[in-house]
């Protein structure tokens, strides 16, 4: 379908700027303001990186704030002599490849299992249901946490304790701990994160299956031989963006489900770097990590992708 | 082609962009001329004021007190006043993105100084000494109120700078006591006047929880802290602390403003901690942040034997407060009583009182293009009959005279409602009640609760005194290990706290040790060192204040 339209829009190679231009502006007109808005709001931001590598000063241009020591390179050799920066960053990578190993298949799975249900309309139930999680904020979710899993008046501990079992430590045992946090997170997105496989399998041309049944395919073959080769591409490249994300999280969930209890485990880099930076005031020193957090994404990134083009498949670019 | 199109129209928007944000104004100094005592022209400043999210509150910004304010500034200086509502709860991370955004209001205040002391460092923060020694004739009741020692408190003795100007306590008392007198009556108990008393009493609560809290005995609490434990044990960790202990070592020791490495404070966990493991205390108290209510909601349901917190605490709030509420939900005979029972190795009940100074430090922002508007907005709010109006209003209205002399704050509604005990988060210059007449502020002192019994609040007032120490400046200047520390040591500290109170008996001193040997190494053993080093080149061999 894309290459169908962009050779559309790229048609001869000999056609004058002119006759190109008069023939597509209004193709560029629709794209200035969104051009404009990244420039303006994602590209111009980005010379405070700078601050980075100076000394940093409240009330001066960011060009005329004096040079950090080291060659500037001061707030790098002071985050990675750090301990609390090289445990954040341990916990971000544990968390999120855990998220990743857990967290990646299970929307496929629930997609797979959606598309099999005959019932459209329990069918429709269902998915609405899953979904509901994703637009509850993560304080919500932590209340929701707290009223179910707290030591002393959650409700699954009441239960238990009622049936005479030990109280269980969901919230505050730093190993119990990950474990809510990566149950919440799938609880939170796998409905939310299925619509895209289901979009994909939605896709899939009808004729295969067919073609399959007359084979003599049952429920299982078609699964294997024909849903999920057909949104393999979508797996990739959701795999390529969540690779791309490994030190990267998100701020809120783990702001909100941490506590004084765990967090040994639970501080990330997005929580360092704003206690540190926003409350800490030290702009200097959490620029520099949030730098090399973005350098360490991209390098995923890039190499995830180049892995999946390697093996044939089409990657993002 | 297309690309170079992209390229262009991209290089275009970033040029555009670019012009956009570098410009940055000029720094408007104030134009405007004073002429009698007054401003020809308006002028305009603004002024941080807390907001306590109290229910059923008035607005902070806007209400009967705030008009007084701007009214009065608007006729005697010509000077338009606006309030910036800034969360009590989260008012350091908020002044924060304000400063860092460049629109904080013009004055500003924290509790905290190594905050100012980090701004100053960045040029955040305006130099107030030149601009006291210019102005200081037109600011005779700002001199009157606070006196050198609370203006000067922080000026560094080696450069002469000065960040920020030390609000006064009217009121020195600090931390107190409280436990449930129904609940001692119930069981026949005298009020606890030692730790082991206290322990034992705490025993009783849980032993007879079926008695005193029938069908929801499951929920008694008998001891409550929160999060913060340092601040809500401080009592017993107070007592812990060596009374013979010096000058020297207190402030070498003492960045932390828990007590977290004062020497005794971890004996005073240990004892949290073996009251944690014996079930006397609340299970789930690490689990909630700052601002949380829920442990609140426990103490005014009833469910609560006995907590530690600031001396006013259970009556502050008039209908909301914890004394009312209990009144209402549990019962007339229901209430919290201050008690005295953390000794002291020489047998006295040793708090720390606050000192006058060393409470809300005031401070203008570099982008503070008023500082004389600013700093006659101090001298009017320090003026005593200023300071009078805002914290007991109109006779009938936020007060009635009591016979003996003195006033009885009465529970006001609407916009007449104060915010905060006394409208301290106006008066930013005076904490605590202070009336035109001292005879009067002494009397009125216990009936300055709506809604709460005053012999409560006396013994109260007497407890809080009781045994109480003021702590001394050290002054040795500016700390420099201790700039942006304060925020990242402290989290530390209350991880610390909690993890120690939690820990199995056995595991304490590795949890503690361990604990308190990443926070040395995070920071705080290079302030101490600083703190010593100042203090010697300072003090000389002297272990004691002058």
């Amino acid at each position: 379908m894309k290459k169908q339209k962009s050779t559309a829009v790229v048609p001869k190679r000999k056609m004058s700027f002119k006759v190109y231009m008069k023939k597509y502006w209004q193709l560029y007109v629709m794209l200035f303001f969104p051009l404009l808005y990244l420039a303006i709001f994602k590209y111009a931001p980005m010379s405070y990186i700078q601050i980075a590598f100076k000394k940093f000063k409240i009330n001066r241009s960011i060009w005329e704030m004096p040079w950090a020591d080291n060659h500037g390179f001061k707030y790098f050799i002071d985050a990675f002599s750090n301990p609390d920066f090289l445990e954040a960053l341990r916990n971000t990578i544990l968390l999120n490849l855990l998220d990743l190993v857990i967290g990646f298949s299970i929307p496929i799975i629930f997609a797979l299992i959606l598309n099999e249900l005959v019932f459209k309309r329990f069918k429709r139930v269902v998915q609405t249901v899953a979904y509901m999680p994703h637009f509850l904020s993560w304080v919500i979710i932590y209340g929701l946490a707290l009223q179910m899993f707290a030591p002393s008046n959650g409700l699954v501990n009441l239960f238990l304790n009622k049936i005479g079992m030990e109280t269980v430590h969901f919230l505050d045992d730093p190993i119990l701990w990950i474990f809510t946090y990566i149950f919440l997170g799938i609880w939170q997105s796998f409905g939310w994160n299925s619509i895209v496989y289901l979009a994909a399998i939605a896709g899939i041309n009808p004729e295969l299956y067919e073609a399959a049944e007359v084979d003599g395919a049952g429920r299982w073959r078609k699964i294997w031989h024909v849903t999920l080769p057909g949104i393999k591409s979508t797996i990739i490249i959701l795999l390529i963006m969540n690779l791309g994300n490994i030190l990267g999280s998100g701020f809120d969930r783990p702001f909100a489900l941490q506590n004084n209890l765990v967090m040994d485990v639970a501080e990330v880099l997005s929580t360092f770097v704003y206690k540190n930076g926003i409350l800490g005031l030290k702009f200097s020193l959490t620029t520099a990590i949030g730098f090399f957090q973005s350098i360490v994404c991209v390098f995923f990134l890039l190499s995830a992708n180049w892995i999946s083009r390697k093996m044939g498949e089409r990657g993002i670019w | 082609m297309k690309k170079k199109i992209l390229a262009a129209l991209l290089a275009c928007c970033m040029c555009l962009s670019v012009a956009a944000c570098g410009k940055k104004d000029e720094e408007v100094s104030s134009g405007t001329k004073f002429k009698d005592g007054k401003f020809v022209d308006t002028v305009k400043i603004t002024v941080e004021v807390y907001d306590r999210g109290n229910d059923g509150g008035s607005d902070p910004t806007n209400n009967m007190y705030t008009d007084f304010i701007k009214k009065g500034m608007k006729e005697k200086y010509n000077v338009e006043v606006e309030f910036v509502a800034v969360s009590r709860w989260e008012e350091v991370q908020q002044i924060n993105n304000l400063l860092a955004g460049g629109t904080a209001p013009d004055i500003c205040l924290t509790y905290d100084y190594p905050t100012i002391q980090t701004y100053a460092g960045m040029d955040g923060v305006l130099e107030l000494n030149q601009y006291l020694e210019q102005h200081k004739d037109k600011l005779p009741n700002l001199y009157n109120w606070l006196g050198d020692t609370n203006i000067y408190w922080d000026q560094d003795p080696n450069t002469g700078e000065l960040w920020a100007i030390e609000g006064k306590r009217a009121d020195i008392k600090r931390i107190n006591t409280f436990v449930r007198q129904d609940w001692l009556d119930k069981l026949g108990m005298k009020a606890p006047t030692t730790k082991a008393e206290f322990e034992k009493m705490l025993v009783a609560f849980k032993d007879n929880a079926k008695l005193l809290l029938g069908d929801d005995a499951d929920k008694m609490i008998p001891f409550s802290v929160s999060y913060d434990v340092g601040w809500r044990a401080a009592n017993i960790i107070e007592s812990f602390i060596d009374p013979a202990m010096t000058d020297k070592e207190f402030y070498v020791n003492g960045f932390d403003d828990r007590m977290y490495t004062q020497n005794g404070t971890k004996e005073a966990i240990r004892l949290l901690n073996k009251w944690y493991n014996d079930g006397l205390m609340w299970d789930d108290f690490a689990l909630y942040g700052s601002g949380d209510s829920t442990e609140d909601d426990m103490i005014k349901a009833g469910y609560v034997g006995a907590f530690m917190h600031n001396w006013d605490y259970p009556f502050r709030n008039g209908e909301d407060s914890i004394q009312a509420n209990l009144k209402r939900i549990v019962g007339e005979d229901a209430a919290f009583v201050a008690i005295d029972c953390f000794e002291n190795s020489d047998g006295e009940y040793a708090k720390r009182a606050y000192s006058s100074a060393g409470d809300r430090k005031i401070f203008f922002p570099a982008t503070n293009d008023e500082p004389l508007a600013s700093l006659l907005y101090l001298d009017w709010i320090s003026t005593p009959e200023n300071i009078q109006y805002l914290q007991i209003g109109d006779e009938g209205v936020t007060h009635t005279k009591l016979p003996g002399g003195g006033v009885s704050i009465i529970p006001a509604t609407g916009n007449a409602i104060q915010n905060s005990g006394q409208n301290i988060d106006l008066t930013i210059t005076c904490n605590g009640l202070n009336l035109m007449n001292a005879e009067d502020t002494a009397k009125s002192a216990a009936y300055n609760y709506a809604g709460v019994d005053p012999s409560y609040v006396q013994t109260s007032i007497e407890v809080a005194l009781n045994d109480a120490i003021t702590v001394k400046n050290v002054n040795v200047g500016a700390i420099a290990a201790e700039e942006g520390m304060g925020t990242s040591l402290g989290d530390k500290r209350d991880i610390a706290f909690d993890k120690s109170v939690i820990a199995s008996p056995s595991d304490f001193d590795k949890v503690w040790d361990d604990n308190m040997k990443d926070y040395l190494k995070s920071g705080g053993q290079k302030i101490m060192d600083e703190r010593k080093e100042k203090w010697e080149a300072t003090f000389g061999t002297s272990d004691m204040l002058p």
